[in-house]
């Protein structure tokens, strides 16, 4: 490649500086994959806007529900599908009732595999009928619809309005759940997980207009876009890419472990965090060496 | 005419726009709620069938005059195909059947199996490409030049230690800094940046409902 | 409270909540009542039952339950122009305690929205900036605009593409038709076609909404005829690819790595697939010029892009291009009114460490 056939000519500085970009995508790939396959222990430790979703979640009237938002596609699978089996585990634990809904139809199958893998964890510990998940009473998953505002505004009225039936193809009216569930009004916090900016539009329609709380779940990349909301308020926490998802985690399995609820999990989130930290320092190995080479050839023109 | 109707159009949608921002009244939302609801709707839908028009014309032409890489057209067009008949024939998953049989033996082809063992993995796939992409930009661009490209240097080193558990255990401090750096200089310039964006939007909604900005409808008088 | 306590228990009732009241719910489209009480001093209230009579009923009806701590309900199933009033009691277990009936309300649908005014205020004065900026523009009054390299290099990535013999590609963003950066990015795709369409170069315009597919087919096609070219237009050229956002990114992709165009314009709204997109772009040598208002999509264009219009230069592209004055002048209109977008900011900074600043500190 590049490197070799200026070997000749150019300083060792200079080879870098050229460097094929393969080379850079052969290291990243090696420190990700190295770690996932022989993980090094990282406990997480929850940062502030984290932790204020936690707290507010886990104190919230016992009467109010938790409404979880799938508002991603299977691409941010990987950094935020962790936070939604995260929240649904805490929800659960902690006996709130959940409601679901996607805003993408990619989002509906992403929905429907975290609340079954989170449903077969409770219910295999489960030794009544009170002990378990069941749909309709503990949870209930509303599915799709379009167009977007309409659903945002419309659930502020009457939720059964928007969802006539739930993903199952049940009549919602007819749902247990739906007796303390009837509108924004009886729900404590809407978590929208998002890989988009719709967290954004949640505030701007169901917060603006009916003044529901607003939890916000995104990516690393796009967590800088909203610290501004989480400033003023119109965020409720937020959980920001992989690390956000793994401090969840590591809170709802302290909550749990208080409960006596010690059966194994997977922490997805928790689990690639030494693969993140390994990446992390790969390329801040990366800037420094490129600075260094940077400035080295500056100066040998010079 | 062709010119005059949709600026009429977008004058009167416009303004009623703005109408049902201050009029709670029934008369005025709920015909808002026919024209979000029900219109764009049917609009929405139609618009689909152009696109899938469009996608099925793309690769037809490209098969028929044989264009550079025209057997992936084929990939495309029978993806298509055999995709839209097992959503709408093949059933959700096993538990929930449709009218086609949509399993071999243990392998199984409902909209559900091809969610998750197509669209995932490869939606994940293009996502990951980021990482490779991200460290390859920061090697080539991220130099510090000047004083503002060394100030940005500075941050992002900050940030990236910051986010990693490792380093609490190192210097306690760097995570509450590199949160405070994300809470309060990024939002104080992405305010400043929101601002002007704000103005920009208003600016050519305005420039729209009154039929300065012609644009959208190719320009000229 | 002792007191209230023996006497509730003598009596197996509970203090019940007092100033019942009843009206209608201001600034909504009708259909609901709001009851608002004072709560019951006793501390061992569980819930509020409220209950609800019509005009000339015989029959109190319940209308639901609110929380110990609620001092209010919302009657959202109270047709408009029908008198009802209200009773709200206190309960714990099997003890109650009723209060008084509240006077008649009824709901009612009202034309004007009062706490939407200081809204509308502000609005009508950035309105009116906006209409005496473009009443000077129309006069012709001369407007300056500072130079914005990534516009000033249009021409010149379009003339190297067609120097080069490749195609152009635009990118008018992953978002839908209801976002005005979709729109913006539109009016600069309109700009950009009529240079295509002179100069002769291909140009393609792969789309993920199926809505701005069909405007932006249009608004090329319309372009092309503009500048006497209607003959040069490609349909083939616009077309839809998918709404799935990372299955778009790795089509644009291919198409960049495969048909080389020269240049790539990644105008509109984007979001994590903008780097994967520009560094692809940067692998295939094409000139990249970006803009998008996405704010934390920036550093990645800004790295892998030669030019990036930033956030309100997304809106002001169309204008500077065409130079058309009347365009211009909306420009302008934005200019002043972030002056007095700051001036309110520094009075209100200003405002607010007065009032926390004692005259003694000063002193």
């Amino acid at each position: 490649m590049a490197a070799q056939s200026g070997a000749k000519r150019h300083t060792f500085w200079e080879i870098l500086q050229r460097i094929d970009r393969r080379w850079i995508y052969l290291v990243v790939w090696l420190v990700v994959m190295v770690p996932l396959i022989k993980p090094f222990p990282v406990k997480p430790v929850a940062s502030p806007p984290v932790q204020q979703m936690f707290n507010y979640i886990d104190t919230m009237p016992e009467d109010k529900a938790l409404l979880i938002s799938v508002d991603y596609s299977p691409d941010t699978q990987a950094e935020l599908h962790p936070m939604t089996i995260a929240l649904l585990r805490h929800a659960f634990a902690t006996r709130r009732r959940v409601g679901l809904v996607a805003t993408y139809v990619y989002g509906l199958g992403l929905a429907e595999d975290a609340l079954r893998e989170v449903k077969r964890e409770f219910d295999s510990v489960a030794t009544s009928h009170e002990d378990s998940i069941i749909s309709g009473e503990d949870f209930v998953f509303w599915g799709w619809t379009t167009p977007l505002l309409t659903m945002m505004l419309g659930m502020g009225e009457k939720i059964t309005n928007v969802f006539p039936v739930d993903y199952y193809g049940a009549r919602t009216e007819s749902l247990p759940m739906t007796r303390h569930v009837k509108n924004y009004n009886d729900v404590g916090i809407l978590v929208s997980i998002a890989g988009s900016s719709m967290p954004i539009s949640w505030v701007a329609y169901a917060q603006t207009q009916f003044g529901l709380r607003i939890g916000c779940g995104t990516t690393a990349v796009s967590a800088a876009d909203f610290y501004t909301y989480l400033n003023s308020g119109q965020f409720t926490g937020m959980l920001a890419g992989m690390r956000g998802a793994a401090e969840y985690e590591e809170l709802v399995r302290e909550k749990m472990a208080q409960m006596d609820m010690n059966w194994h999990v997977r922490n997805r989130g928790t689990e690639a965090m030494s693969s993140q930290t390994a990446a992390h320092i790969a390329i801040i190995l990366f800037i420094i060496v490129g600075n260094i080479g940077y400035f080295a050839t500056r100066r040998r023109k010079s | 005419m062709k010119r005059k109707l949709p600026l009429l159009i977008v004058l009167v949608t416009g303004i009623f726009g703005v109408l049902t921002y201050i009029i709670p009244h029934p008369v005025v939302q709920t015909t808002d709620s026919v024209i979000r609801n029900d219109i764009l709707r049917i609009i929405g839908a139609f618009s689909l069938v152009l696109g899938i028009g469009s996608i099925l014309r793309h690769h037809f032409i490209k098969i028929k005059r044989k264009s550079e890489n025209w057997g992936y057209s084929w990939i495309t067009v029978v993806a298509l195909f055999v995709s839209a008949v097992i959503g709408l024939f093949g059933g959700i998953d096993p538990t929930r059947p449709g009218i086609l049989p949509t399993h071999i033996g243990g392998f199984s082809f409902h909209i559900q199996s091809l969610f998750t063992g197509l669209i995932v993995p490869l939606g994940s796939t293009m996502f990951a490409l980021l990482a490779f992409f991200m460290a390859s930009a920061s090697y080539r661009a991220f130099r510090a030049r000047n004083f503002e490209a060394t100030l940005l240097l500075i941050s992002a080193f900050i940030l990236m230690l910051g986010a990693m558990p490792l380093t609490r255990l190192l210097v306690k401090e760097l995570p509450s800094f590199a949160e405070w750096i994300l809470a309060v200089p990024n939002t104080a310039a992405k305010r400043g940046i929101g601002f002007g964006i704000s103005l920009g939007i208003l600016a050519t909604s305005l420039k729209i409902i009154l039929g300065i900005e012609r644009g959208w409808l190719g320009g000229g008088e | 409270m002792a007191l209230t306590c023996i006497v509730a228990l003598l009596f197996c009732t509970l203090a019940p909540p007092g100033d019942v009241a009843a009206r209608d719910v201001p600034n909504d489209e009708g259909g609901k009542i709001v009851v608002t009480w004072t709560r019951s001093p006793d501390p061992s209230v569980v819930s509020y039952r409220v209950l609800r009579q019509a005009e000339g009923a015989a029959e109190w009806d319940t209308l639901g339950i609110a929380g110990r701590l609620a001092s209010r309900y919302f009657d959202e199933e109270a047709p408009n122009g029908t008198r009802y009033r209200y009773k709200v009691v206190a309960e714990a277990d099997t003890l109650h305690g009723e209060s008084e009936t509240s006077g008649y309300a009824q709901a009612a649908p009202q034309w004007f929205n009062t706490g939407r005014i200081p809204t509308m205020i502000g609005a009508a004065i950035i309105f009116l900036i906006f209409l005496y900026t473009f009443e000077r523009a129309r006069r012709g009054a001369k407007m300056f605009i500072r130079r914005i390299a990534g516009l000033d290099a249009v021409e010149e990535a379009l003339g190297r593409a067609t120097e080069m013999g490749r195609p152009t590609l635009y990118v008018p963003g992953l978002s839908s038709i209801d976002d005005v950066a979709t729109i913006a990015s539109l009016n600069i795709l309109g700009e950009v076609a009529k240079k295509t369409a002179k100069f002769g170069t291909p140009l393609i315009v792969p789309n993920r909404d199926p809505i701005v597919y069909t405007v932006a087919r249009e608004v090329v096609k319309e372009s092309y005829a503009a500048v006497g070219r209607p003959d040069a237009f490609n349909p083939d050229s616009v077309f839809y690819v998918t709404d799935q956002q990372f299955a778009y990114a790795a089509a644009v992709d291919g198409i960049m790595l495969r048909e080389k165009p020269a240049t790539n314009f990644l105008i509109g709204m984007f979001w994590a697939e903008s780097l994967i997109l520009a560094e692809t772009g940067a692998i295939s040598g094409a000139v990249q010029i970006a803009g998008t208002d996405a704010v934390s999509q920036l550093p990645f264009f800004i790295t892998a892009c030669d030019y990036t219009l930033i956030g309100e230069e997304l809106y002001a592209a169309s204008a500077y291009i065409s130079r058309e004055p009347l365009r211009l002048g909306a420009i302008k209109g934005q200019d002043y009114n972030k002056l007095v977008i700051l001036a309110l900011m520094l009075g209100g900074t200003l405002l607010a460490l007065a009032a926390n600043i004692r005259i003694t500190d000063v002193l």
